[in-house]
């Protein structure tokens, strides 16, 4: 698509749209505070204007393009409203795509509207070169990218597999492909295939696809040495699943059964409602502790729960997200998941496992998803 | 905590025991009515031992757990622990109940009340107890067997007590080796330690469970607003909303469209006084997230053109949300509620039937209980309770926690037939 062409019928979105992709095509990755502020306030108050529930949203809490001085003061919608309400910044009928959460038939799935996918491609492919593939030429593909998920054929409605398919498209050389089919992942095929690799293998999928690798493994009773190089992404909980591993014993058996060292396992914190996603540091910066780290054009903050103000740093809080990759709804985004910043970046942290309930009642979320299982 | 230990304790408890059998059912029975009693005392100094050494490691405020004690034990008596004896095991001559060699009872949480029933209930059938004490309450079940030891020395030897994680299944095996076991806990937990069971033991496993409050407009009305929306923040505040018995909805049944927006507002204000008297206790951070998520979301319908409503705390400390429809939604606890509003008892119905076996008590308010109506229809749901609002945290000592007997699940039944006539 040529540069000038109009593909919101609105040129303020549509120069936004080109700032923002210009940055994404940045070679050098630069975290300037004052352009992200004023495309942040940009899309801010072009978002305010185009989305009725978020100005209102906003105008209860006083927030107009006017008053809203640094993208700090942005109010974040939370991600479970995308499960309610069609957010978008655009007219309805230029949708052109629609991804949606994962969840069981009876669930209620979180939809995100897009009016284009530019910008969606252009955030991913740069963050996953330098957090998954830092060490690849330029103009070079990525041998045995191996997919555990559905390819976007199968899968039309996954940001997840579009996602994938798309880093196939634009990094994958020979020997890739996707290794989950008909919903099933082909675990026998593929330790076959990484059995025989001579280049390295990356593998990419989601924390339970790789659960039920390391399972298959172990009922062949195998485990392999993955030719040196290879490495691991994987992205995902386990709501839902009934069974849950957690990260660290996750990261420990791909170590043993594949041969992959855990520095070169990462974890992509990623969700259906944003443009951008997170990676784990761990294969671009050893020396300093493992922490999720984003592209400039996106800015994370850990809000205490109690005062809605940004926690004192070390301290959790909620996380908040704002990406400018979100043009077609909304750029900030509140999580529910629990974080603490470090350095430059944060960690999640989970609900310990180990944590005794205090009483005897089943949260009604618990009751829900149980019901819907 | 090593294993050989635990083996060691069943050991131990099961050579008191031949004593313990010895004994009269009676005299066992007046023992512990005479433990109860000293538990139900307001003065009791066992209460406020539990309160003062339960309060740091529990997370609860201390005013709030003596008021949680106050009313959870209300009807808890010698003589109510007697009847309850009476009821459930008053034998016929054809019939002999006994208890099993030993008992295991493995705690949950750190809400007293089931602790201090779940200990005593197999000593009733004289079966000593070895029970294992929930991480955030090492205290209940200590404090419990002193008391009986307080009164009765031998009984006393009767009930011992181990601490170690649930995570340590080696102990928790050797624990399993009781003749019968009592587990609480999670859905998942109680599925774990059946499985590892042999089918010859006895299982009694209580699973977590949740409950509601059903309003009709009457008691939004008038005088009877402020009545109703006292008693329903006792019910949210006690135990922090943790417990069992705890509501996580409220339904307002009627035509009335304002009458949930009306019981919304009283009761925020209630929950308001209620937290500068009894402030909420510790929520983990993950909680605090999801609890400022779930209000963000509601503000959030609410912008969108949906009939929602929120009254908050500046902290996380209560919520109530007037929800658009009556499907249920998730809910973090820790004083967080939502209120529907239904028109009828079908409507009813269906939006608690995704509660399903797992619904405890509904608390009624403002119906005609005389009639069968609403309790025939209560119990098609599966509850094993219906009280008014302010009650739902006092339950009677023979209350059938999960439609069960108190006692019942523990005993071993003998039936005699002495009869010598020959089949022809």
């Amino acid at each position: 698509m040529k540069s000038n062409d109009t593909i919101h019928g609105d040129p303020a979105r549509q120069a936004l749209d080109e700032a923002i992709v210009a940055w994404m095509a940045e070679e050098e990755w630069r975290d300037e505070e004052e352009r992200f502020n004023e495309l942040a306030l940009r899309l801010f108050a072009h978002q305010f204007e185009h989305c009725d529930p978020y100005q209102r949203f906003c105008l209860r809490r006083g927030a107009t393009p006017n008053r809203v001085e640094t993208w700090r003061d942005i109010p974040p919608v939370p991600t479970g409203a995308f499960k309610e309400i069609a957010l978008r910044s655009f007219a309805s009928e230029r949708t052109v795509q629609t991804f949606r959460t994962s969840g069981t038939s009876t669930e209620r799935r979180g939809e995100l509207h897009l009016d284009t996918l530019r910008l969606y491609e252009a955030s991913l492919v740069p963050s996953f070169r330098r957090f998954v593939l830092p060490d690849l030429e330029a103009g070079r593909r990525a041998p045995n990218l191996r997919f555990l998920a559905s390819s976007p054929m199968e899968a039309p409605d996954s940001s997840l597999s579009y996602m994938f398919g798309h880093l196939c498209e634009r990094l994958a050389g020979s020997g890739s492909g996707f290794d989950v089919i008909g919903g099933e992942l082909h675990a026998d095929a593929l330790i076959d295939r990484m059995a025989e690799a001579s280049d390295s293998v990356t593998l990419c999928g989601t924390a339970f696809a790789f659960v039920h690798l390391c399972d298959a493994l172990s009922a062949r009773n195998t485990s392999l040495q993955l030719p040196e190089g290879s490495r691991a992404m994987e992205t995902g909980g386990f709501k839902g699943q009934g069974r849950n591993v957690s990260r660290d014993d996750l990261h420990t058996a791909l170590e043993n059964r594949l041969g992959i060292p855990i520095e070169r396992i990462v974890n992509q914190y990623g969700m259906t409602e944003l443009g951008s996603q997170f990676h784990d540091s761990s294969l671009r910066d050893r020396e300093r502790p493992r922490r999720k780290l984003g592209p400039p054009w996106t800015r994370v903050l850990i809000v205490d729960p109690d005062t809605g103000r940004p926690s004192p740093p070390g301290q959790p809080g909620y996380i908040v997200i704002f990406d400018l990759a979100n043009t077609s709804s909304v750029l900030a985004i509140q999580t529910a998941d629990l974080g603490r910043g470090i350095e430059n970046g944060f960690e999640i942290i989970g609900r310990d496992p180990e944590a005794e309930a205090r009483g005897c009642s089943i949260a009604a979320d618990e009751l829900l998803s149980d019901n819907a299982r | 905590m090593k294993p050989e230990t635990v083996s060691h304790r069943l050991a131990q408890l099961r050579k008191s025991g031949l004593g313990l059998r010895e004994r009269s059912a009676s005299d066992i029975a007046r023992v512990l009515a005479e433990v109860v009693d000293r538990w139900s005392s307001p003065e009791s100094v066992w209460r406020q031992r539990l309160v003062s050494e339960l309060t740091p490691l529990a997370g609860f405020n201390a005013g709030l757990m003596e008021r949680g004690l106050e009313v959870g034990l209300s009807h808890w008596s010698g003589p109510a622990l007697q009847d309850l004896v009476h009821r459930e095991l008053a034998n016929s001559q054809k019939t002999m109940v006994s208890g099993f060699q030993i008992t295991a009872v493995l705690l949950a949480g750190s809400i007293p009340m089931p602790s201090l029933i779940g200990l005593v209930a197999p000593l009733l059938l004289r079966s000593p107890v070895l029970a294992k004490s929930a991480a955030r309450d090492p205290v209940t079940p200590r404090l419990v067997a002193e008391s009986i030891a307080e009164v009765d020395e031998q009984l006393g030897d009767c009930i011992d007590v181990v601490d170690f994680p649930g995570s340590d299944e080696a102990c928790v095996r050797a624990l399993l080796a009781a003749d019968c076991v009592v587990a609480s806990g999670s859905d998942d937990t109680v599925a774990r330690v059946a499985e590892l069971l042999h089918p010859y033991q006895r299982f009694v496993g209580y699973g977590h469970r949740t409950s509601v409050a059903v309003i009709s407009e009457a008691a939004t009305r008038g005088a009877a607003l402020e009545t109703t929306a006292a008693a329903l923040s006792l019910d949210v505040c006690l135990w922090d909303q943790l417990g069992c018995l705890s509501p996580v909805a409220v339904f307002v049944v009627g035509s009335d469209a304002d009458a949930k927006t009306r019981l919304a507002q009283a009761l925020a204000s209630a929950l308001a006084r209620a937290e500068e008297r009894w402030p909420r206790g510790d929520v983990d951070g993950s909680t605090a997230a999801t609890i400022s998520h779930e209000r963000s979301e509601a503000e959030m319908r609410s912008a969108a053109g949906r009939s929602v409503e929120l009254w908050a705390s500046t902290t996380t400390a209560w919520t109530v949300i007037a929800e658009e429809d009556p499907s249920l939604r998730p809910n973090p606890l820790h004083r967080f509620i939502r209120i529907h509003s239904v028109d009828d008892m079908s409507q009813l119905l269906s939006a608690l039937e995704p509660l399903g076996p797992h619904l405890a008590a509904v608390a009624l308010e403002g119906f005609d209980l005389n009639s069968d109506e609403w309790t025939t229809a209560v119990a098609k749901l599966g509850a094993s309770r219906i009280c008014p609002v302010g009650r739902m945290q006092a339950p009677p000592l023979n209350w059938h926690h999960d439609n069960r007997g108190v006692l019942t699940p523990l005993a071993r039944f003998m039936d005699l037939e002495l009869h010598t006539g020959k089949l022809s």
